[in-house]
């Protein structure tokens, strides 16, 4: 049983520079992740505008759990489990979409937008004291939902610190990307990237803000990029940002250092950006850049519009699920499925009132970075699958994250920063993992 | 047109299909990407019927360009996710060619393609069936057909994949 597994004995796989294989290979412990952290934590469940009108539905998962996301008839956001009360069946097989309520396929009990179970047939074999208001009729619920300008997250745990609580300073991400929309709204759109990868979700975290690896994984495409020497006038389709995106991992050790990393005791962590070229980088200068530009000055001035576009922040973790590019409309979202088995969804989001062609762009991105056939994402997955495979060799047993650990600096409100080229955030992310762990419910 | 030159035509196709079928079970991209036309496409949505690739993400969207950049990443001795290499085997059938319907496209091609996966060193469970129907706009040039436009609509598209490091 999970709940055997000792705080002591769990507070003995994490130590300041390095990391028990077990956090990546023992299934009891991925059972307690999903209790202590996943069930604990404020997990991403859907942006509003997945359900914008009443009636919309779109699934999510929230730890082990499959959820139906939904817009009632008053308005308010449920989060209702997929799991029918009579026998279990699961009673939404549709991605998303857009209903009046939810009837099960197979003794056809039927509940509301709100989950509550409004009919059953043949009543009158049900006893007397069978009443269909019953709570525990209705649709189990995802015990707390709030949402942030958009954002709408849920939290298995019915008690805690609220959502802004848990978000702390990297709700300026999420600020960031919905000033950057001229009329100051988001719209999910473009579809969703699926990926799923035979390797630990964390795996998928520690590299997100690992600024040494790209010159390794990434080297194939980097060479393949530099090597180009057509002219890409052609390919205007892309306003060549495939090309940038797999150069942009060509830093050199130098550059990685110059980029700023920094990691939260909540484990939220992120890195400074490091896109450079052509419709990518920060100080971007085209045509739809400059259409954009007019019309956020026009809602924001021209000091608020340089501030919120000088933001360049890459990958920036909200531990343990969502990870947000707002200068790039991407976010993507981890699922944990088994101890080894990890699932990878990525979006991407339209900047209400910016022209389309900056839409275009965030989808060109998406595709690039996110395709099961992404000649970046393809080669970190590889690896992800490639460290499950050495870790299952028993020896040794400790993961090496020592990189920089001298040089993290503590400011004031606790967060941690280092130059790059750092372990800085794969540090952060563990120390909160041990104390989500070791805190029992 | 008469049925004999619509007979030549599915002939001809099919002999193009399956020739571009053998250069990709060959691992032979680079004489697979010279098939394309400078202004070639190749497509692989990431939505059933998705109708166009600005305004929804694809597995592929690429032009020769781009598509040149894959190949000679696939060449690289680090291309980690290619290696070792995928084997691959191609079954194209129920073909049907009919003439090009604008300027610059002399054929446009049907058929349906499964592709059997196979990468060294992987366990059995893990063997992969691609499938799905294709599409082939193709251009008649005095080296031969070009392609315009290969676009594959794989049955499962939308589902969750892993990493798929070869153009099928």
């Amino acid at each position: 049983m999970p709940d055997t597994i000792a705080p002591e004995s769990l507070s003995r796989l994490v130590e300041p520079d390095r990391v028990h294989r077990r956090l990546y290979t023992d299934p009891a412990i991925f059972e307690l992740e999903m209790t202590r952290i996943f069930g604990r934590c404020w997990l991403f469940l859907a942006h509003e505008s997945q359900v914008a009108a009443p009636g919309d539905f779109i699934r999510a998962r929230l730890g082990r759990e499959d959820v139906i996301v939904t817009r009632g008839r008053d308005g308010r956001v449920h989060g209702l489990v997929n799991r029918c009360t009579h026998r279990g069946s699961q009673i939404c097989a549709a991605e998303r979409g857009n209903a009046g309520g939810f009837a099960c396929p197979y003794h056809a009990w039927t509940f509301g937008l709100d989950g509550v179970l409004n009919s059953v047939p043949h009543r009158q074999s049900l006893p007397p004291g069978f009443d269909i208001k019953d709570p525990r009729l209705s649709l189990a619920r995802v015990p707390r939902i709030e949402s942030y300008r958009g954002f709408v997250f849920g939290s298995l745990a019915p008690e805690g610190e609220s959502l802004a609580d848990f978000l702390g300073p990297m709700s300026e991400v999420i600020d960031n990307f919905v000033d950057r929309a001229p009329e100051g709204k988001l719209e999910q759109a473009g579809g969703i990237a699926r990926q799923e990868y035979r390797g630990n979700w964390k795996l998928h975290h520690e590299n997100a803000n690992d600024t040494l690896h790209p010159g390794f994984v990434h080297e194939s495409s980097v060479s393949a990029a530099r090597a180009d020497k057509r002219d890409y006038a052609a390919a205007a389709y892309d306003g060549h940002q495939t090309h940038t995106q797999m150069l942009s991992n060509g830093f050199g050790a130098r550059e990685w250092q110059g980029l700023a990393l920094t990691g939260f005791p909540s484990g939220h962590t992120f890195m400074g950006g490091f896109y450079r070229g052509g419709v990518l980088a920060p100080d971007r200068d085209d045509p739809v850049w400059r259409e954009y530009r007019s019309k956020l000055v026009a809602r924001h001035g021209e000091e608020k519009t340089q501030r919120v576009l000088g933001e360049d922040r890459f990958n920036n973790l909200v531990y343990p699920n969502i990870s947000l590019n707002a200068q790039y409309q991407q976010i993507r979202i981890v699922q944990p499925l088994a101890v080894d088995r990890t699932r990878v969804l990525a979006l991407c989001f339209r900047l209400k009132g910016a022209p389309e062609a900056l839409f275009h762009r965030a989808v060109r991105f998406l595709t690039n970075l996110s395709s099961p056939a992404s000649m970046i994402l393809s080669d970190d997955i590889e690896i992800f699958e490639r460290v499950q495979s050495g870790l299952a060799n028993p020896e040794p047993e400790w993961l090496d994250q020592s990189r920089g650990l001298g040089s993290d600096r503590e400011q004031s409100d606790g967060r941690k920063v280092s130059a790059g080229v750092s372990e800085l955030p794969q540090r952060a992310q563990y120390q909160a993992w041990l104390r989500y762990m070791t805190t029992a419910a | 047109m008469n049925a004999g030159v619509e007979t030549d035509l599915k002939a001809e196709a099919e002999a193009f299909l399956i020739a571009e079928a053998r250069l990709l079970d060959a691992g032979r991209f680079e004489e697979w990407l010279a098939l394309f036309a400078e202004d070639g496409f190749y497509w692989i949505p990431a939505a059933p019927g998705q109708g166009d690739p600005l305004n929804h993400l694809s597995i592929f969207y690429e032009d020769k360009s781009v598509l040149g950049m894959r190949v000679r990443r696939l060449g690289h001795p680090r291309a980690y996710s290619a290696q070792p290499a995928p084997r691959t085997a191609h079954l194209v059938g129920s073909v049907t060619a009919a003439p090009g319907s604008e300027p610059g496209i002399d054929c446009e091609t049907r058929s349906s393609v499964m592709v059997a996966e196979y990468r060294p060193g992987t366990s059995p469970g893990e063997r992969r069936l691609w499938a799905g129907q294709q599409l082939h706009r193709l251009r008649r040039t005095p080296e031969g057909w070009r392609i315009v436009l290969k676009r594959v609509d794989l049955v499962d598209c939308d589902a969750a994949h892993g990493i798929l490091a070869i153009p099928i």
